[in-house]
């Protein structure tokens, strides 16, 4: 390893560090919706702004997708996947944060009424 | 001579499948973001890089997204085209900044790490049209640490190869 690997590094760390503190300050609280996609189509939305703890269930590509919402957050509990990548990433909050189940097929966004997008373009 | 090459490329390409698929089953780049690896048989790429050319290199890193995809996740499905983005777009920048910059094997494997993230994220846009761009930050950032390990590993690799090429 030499000086110019470390100059590498340190600016690749300074890049994503950026990134990610940008996406901080920008992260809105008001209007969530969680929005469930299924083969690019919604099916299914889900008011975020609710306290109280709710279950849904959506139908996936290799059978029944049960989605938990509670205090702001979204989450797959379980779902049919040979890995269960989706359910074990946990609860997303974030605007810019996305559940995606490819063996389901289903996608789940999270909207606020401060589109992210407009921001960063 | 172009025997012994060929040989050694067909067996190159069959340890990077192996690898790949003995890395999908480490457990722990196997949950909490997902499609973070370690990226082993980039090990292999980066030796072929090094030892021969950039076709050659190109050559091993295709066929063994076609290989990968046919044993593990299915030839032609959406992850078949993540990876071959990321392979893609990975060896074309190695073999770029290689020329033009004075970093070293371990510098190039991370940015061989950093790209080949770079390529699914944009094939994943593609395909699934969302957000990404706050899971890149992470991804570059676990980049780094894999990139190091897989770099100090084909500089091991390389040092192994040119006293047995001495021997025969």
């Amino acid at each position: 390893m030499n000086k110019k690997d470390l100059q590498l590094i340190i600016v690749l760390i300074l890049i994503s560090v950026n990134i990610l503190f940008g996406f901080k300050i920008v992260n809105q609280k008001e209007n969530k919706k969680a929005i469930v996609y299924y083969e690019n189509k919604e099916i299914l939305s889900i008011d975020l702004n609710d306290k109280q703890e709710k279950t849904y269930e959506v139908e996936g590509y290799n059978g029944k997708v049960k989605i938990v919402s509670k205090n702001g957050k979204v989450k797959v509990l379980e779902e049919k996947s040979p890995l269960h990548l989706c359910s074990k990433q946990g609860y997303i909050s974030a605007s810019y944060e996305t559940i995606v189940c490819l063996p389901n097929k289903i996608v789940i966004k999270i909207k606020t009424s401060n589109n992210l997008d407009t921001i960063v373009k | 001579m172009e025997l012994k090459k060929y040989t050694r490329l067909s067996l190159f390409i069959a340890l990077s499948v192996v690898l790949n698929l003995i890395e999908s089953i480490i457990p722990i780049f196997n949950g909490y973001i997902p499609g973070l690896k370690l990226g082993l048989a980039n090990t292999i790429i980066l030796f072929v890089l090094y030892t021969y050319s950039f076709k050659d290199a190109l050559y091993v890193s295709i066929v063994r997204v076609f290989v990968v995809g046919i044993l593990r996740t299915g030839i032609f499905s959406v992850s078949f085209f993540f990876s071959l983005g990321g392979a893609f777009l990975s060896i074309i920048m190695m073999s770029i900044i290689k020329k033009i910059s004075h970093l070293s094997i371990i510098g190039i494997s991370i940015i061989g790490s950093v790209f080949h993230s770079l390529g699914q994220i944009i094939i994943a846009t593609i395909f699934i049209k969302t957000n990404t761009l706050y899971y890149l930050s992470w991804l570059i950032l676990f980049s780094i640490p894999t990139g190091i390990i897989t770099g100090i590993i084909a500089k091991e690799l390389i040092k192994v190869f040119e006293k047995i090429d001495l021997k025969y």
